[in-house]
């Protein structure tokens, strides 16, 4: 039934077409979508990178360059915390595989919802401190923290069970 | 000489019109072919994308025409104007209203002709390239070309042996009254009709026959080494030659100008339109035959069906009036 | 300098002058970089040489230098049509190395997971099949756009779960990543809904299709000891007749419990492949009705989540685990020798061995069948040259 090819074309005119006019209209994004990165800081105004160096040891394109600084007396609690002098993410290599996000003990960095990853210049895909903490302003953030998926993962129980048999050894 | 010069105008005329006809005919392949794949096609340059085959064209005019290190010169920048000169000069011969048409006694031998010549371009491109996936191609398409020319003119004589002329205005008129060859008589017209589409499919380089260009097979075919303008000169020839080609069997078998209420050009553009859009309805939906496939299928079955035709047509000329 | 083919068809005797011709690295339809060196008598192809290699990343080496929890995401771009199976296969090696037991609830999505990509990856190869025998031009790419089209539907539901459509990075060593969000069963049982209601058009286009099948029928015709020799699986060798599919025969995941029915043909040719791919589209689709409508609770991973890179210490040993892809048997053979890496890591890609039958099955056929035998066999170069 050779002709049945023609019908099949035929029955597929009448059919809506599914094409989104990027960028006129941007298809709707999932809550967990995420493309792009931001530092957070947290609700007084201050980073919440403390510079442990734990997104960069993890990176599997070694992208991430963070300089800690030294400790300091954070403005808030008055104690003494970490910092991190520079954190740049060369993003022309990132593999998209949210380990950096996951391994952030203070859920300073998040993957965002935009900007989208392709760039007209190769400077717009270096973010340099400055444009991840204005990304943590400006852009919608991803669904992901570090404490969100690590939670997805493991439960309270058996996170209270882990840490109990890690002090007990 | 004012007979020169107005013959000029007229000409300059009728290739505006043609080029006019083929820059809206690939818009409209372009937007059924997406609609077909339930996408949109061309829709940001001018409106519903209608200047797109004029972007194309300026894209194409300003990339750079390369020749390649050994190429047969000579044939490999004649090959293209010479395709598209064919492909429009057919036009000449297709008689659009009532009033014009160019009176030739045998109208028909050109065109069929004209179509049998188009192999020769194609092949200088294949053989001039100097790329072994060119040659493959036009070694292809000579293949095909003179195979399929056979059937093609014996689906032609049918109407001819019905009208009694190889003239096309004869044909026409022949025509005339609703009296379309494909539609009455129904047994050597319509399967000659269908037997003339499928050879046209064939001679225009139309899936499922275009194994001279398969470009997923042949990188490009015949046109591999071909850039810019040059190669804008075969892919302009090819929609021409597939609308001229629906022009002339519009004239042969559904009766060109001749309609049932106030004939006149708009019914062989009618007609020609509807060709243009079945034959890229098919292109669109099937896939293409292998090179000894077609082969076979001309030679073991067309042929053959071809012959039959024509017997039948001639003894119906004989028995009727 | 190229070997002499073992032909195991009837010796074709090459007459008048031969031609050599590259096919490939630079052509539409060789399913990524791969160069065929044939060497053509006319149109008829008298031998044919496969060059891979020109998509080597060394990942492979890369792995003696990551840890075992960066590995995941790299070798995800393997088999880059069929990312879940990839990492599961590693994982899987790790986690029999470690003998850690994944949770019910995970091994269940990871199930479900690999037939989600097999039906992508099928719906794939028949849109780049068809592609190959009719044309970006023409109908073959009518069949393409309607595959991507539903092939969308299944990237959609990947990215709703992890958050990107492709290369996702959604296990880990002990379980997965990404927990089910609230409504993705529905879009999933809808999204099924959809492409088996597109499966009737699909065949409409080309197992009915005249001129598919006679591009196809009795062309590349694979035998059975040929395949089984040269170590080729997966659908390739279950359309020559052979029994064979990991999911029953060794199985993981969930698999022991859940029954697959396994589809054989005998002809070994491309319309049989076509068959068989076809049809585990239509058992997968199935198969993932019933794995969603039964996913148990629980956790989804079993042991701790990755937090450094030294965070998994495998003591000196060996392990293989081998997951049944949408190609074949893909294996990871992996050499622990006590550190955070690995000290040998290889991957057992099908399609490697599915292309070292192309200089006994090629020769005698067209130029025109050397496209479609070579599509039929889908070939991903990712997996081929790692």
């Amino acid at each position: 039934m050779t002709l049945r090819a023609l019908l099949v074309t035929l029955r597929n005119v009448f059919r809506r077409p599914v094409t989104w006019e990027f960028p006129r209209s941007v298809r709707p994004r999932p809550e967990r979508y995420r493309t792009g990165f931001a530092l957070l800081r947290d609700e007084h105004g201050e980073e919440l990178c403390i510079g442990c160096l734990a997104c960069e040891k993890i990176c599997p394109s070694a992208i991430l360059h963070v300089k800690a600084a030294p400790k300091r007396e954070s403005a808030v609690t008055g104690k003494k915390r970490g910092w991190a002098e520079d954190l740049t993410i060369d993003t022309v290599a990132c593999l998209g595989c949210e380990l950096c996000v996951q391994v952030c003990p203070t859920d300073a960095l998040v993957m965002t919802r935009a900007p989208e990853r392709p760039a007209d210049h190769r400077e717009e895909l270096f973010l340099t401190m400055a444009k991840l903490y204005e990304n943590g302003l400006a852009r919608e953030h991803g669904w992901a923290t570090g404490t969100k998926l690590m939670g997805m993962q493991e439960d309270e129980d058996k996170k209270k069970k882990r840490k109990d048999k890690e002090v007990a050894a | 000489m004012m007979a020169l010069l107005m013959g000029g105008l007229v000409g300059v005329v009728a290739l505006t019109s043609i080029l006019t006809a083929t820059a809206l005919g690939i818009w409209f392949e372009r937007k059924l072919s997406a609609r077909m794949q339930t996408r949109l096609g061309p829709t940001i340059v001018g409106p519903f994308g209608l200047l797109q085959p004029i972007a194309d064209f300026l894209k194409l005019l300003q990339k750079e025409t390369l020749i390649p290190d050994g190429a047969d010169r000579l044939l490999f920048v004649v090959a293209g104007p010479f395709c598209i000169f064919l492909a429009l000069a057919t036009a000449a011969f297709v008689p659009i209203s009532p009033d014009t048409g160019l009176g030739l006694d045998s109208g028909l031998i050109f065109v069929v002709a004209f179509g049998a010549i188009t192999v020769i371009p194609i092949w200088m491109a294949g053989w001039a390239s100097r790329n072994k996936w060119a040659l493959l191609g036009g070694m292809r398409a000579v293949a095909q070309a003179v195979s399929y020319a056979v059937p093609l003119v014996l689906a032609a004589l049918v109407p001819v042996l019905l009208a009694g002329t190889l003239s096309l205005d004869g044909i026409v008129a022949a025509q005339q009254g609703f009296h379309w060859f494909a539609l009455w008589p129904t047994f050597p017209g319509l399967p000659a009709f269908v037997l003339y589409l499928g050879c046209l499919l064939a001679e225009a380089n139309r899936i499922p026959f275009d194994i001279p260009e398969a470009e997923s097979e042949l990188v490009a075919g015949i046109t591999t080494e071909y850039t810019g303008m040059r190669f804008g000169f075969f892919y302009l020839a090819e929609y021409v030659h597939t609308l001229v080609g629906s022009a002339v069997a519009a004239t042969l078998f559904l009766g060109g100008w001749d309609g049932p209420i106030a004939p006149g050009l708009h019914w062989l553009v009618a007609k020609t339109l509807v060709l243009y859009t079945v034959i890229y309805w098919i292109r669109w939906s099937f896939l293409r035959l292998r090179a000894d496939q077609l082969m076979s299928l001309c030679w073991r079955y067309l042929v053959p069906a071809g012959l039959g035709l024509v017997f039948a047509a001639a003894a119906l000329a004989q028995v009727m009036p | 300098m190229t070997t002499p083919a073992r032909n195991h068809l009837a010796t074709y005797e090459p007459e008048g002058d031969l031609m050599t011709l590259n096919y490939g690295p630079q052509h539409p339809s060789t399913h990524g970089v791969l160069r065929i060196k044939l060497v053509l008598d006319g149109e008829r192809i008298v031998e044919a040489d496969p060059h891979v290699g020109y998509l080597h990343r060394g990942v492979e080496k890369l792995a003696e230098r990551l840890s075992y929890v960066q590995l995941t995401p790299v070798f995800d771009k393997n088999d880059y049509v069929a990312p879940m199976t990839n990492e599961q296969a590693l994982v899987m090696a790790f986690e029999k190395l470690l003998a850690i037991e994944v949770p019910a609830r995970a091994r269940h999505l990871r199930a479900l997971l690999g037939e989600l990509g097999r039906i992508a990856s099928h719906l794939l190869w028949l849109g780049t099949f068809t592609l190959d025998l009719g044309g970006a031009l023409g109908g073959g790419s009518t069949q393409f756009i309607y595959c991507f089209r539903e092939r969308e539907l299944i990237l959609d539901l990947f990215e709703a779960l992890t958050g990107v459509r492709f290369h996702y990075n959604a296990h880990t060593i002990g379980g997965n990543r990404h927990d089910v969000p609230a409504g993705w069963a529905a879009a999933v049982e809808a999204a099924l809904d959809q492409i088996a209601a597109r499966v009737p058009e699909y065949r409409g286009m080309s197992v009915e299709n005249g001129i598919f099948v006679a591009r196809t029928r009795g062309v590349g015709v694979l035998p059975a000891e040929l395949a089984l020799g040269l170590g080729i699986t997966g659908p390739n060798l279950r359309a020559s007749g052979v029994d064979h599919d990991l999911r029953r025969d060794a199985p993981y995941h969930v698999f022991d419990a859940v029954p697959v029915k396994v589809i054989t043909r005998k002809e070994g040719d491309c319309l049989a492949r076509t068959h068989v791919r076809l049809e585990e589209l239509e058992e997968s689709l199935r198969l993932c009705r019933l794995l969603v409508g039964t996913l148990p609770e629980g956790p989804i991973c079993g042991a701790r989540p990755v937090k450094q890179p030294a965070q998994f210490k495998i003591p000196a040993g060996q392990a293989y685990a081998a997951i049944e892809s949408p190609r074949g048997e893909l294996g990871t053979w992996v050499v622990a020798a006590g550190g955070p890496s690995p000290h040998r890591l290889k991957i057992r890609a099908p399609s490697l061995h599915a292309l070292s039958a192309l200089p006994h099955i090629l020769p005698g056929h067209t130029f025109s069948d050397a496209v479609a035998i070579l599509g039929s066999l889908d070939p991903i170069m990712g997996e081929v040259d790692r």
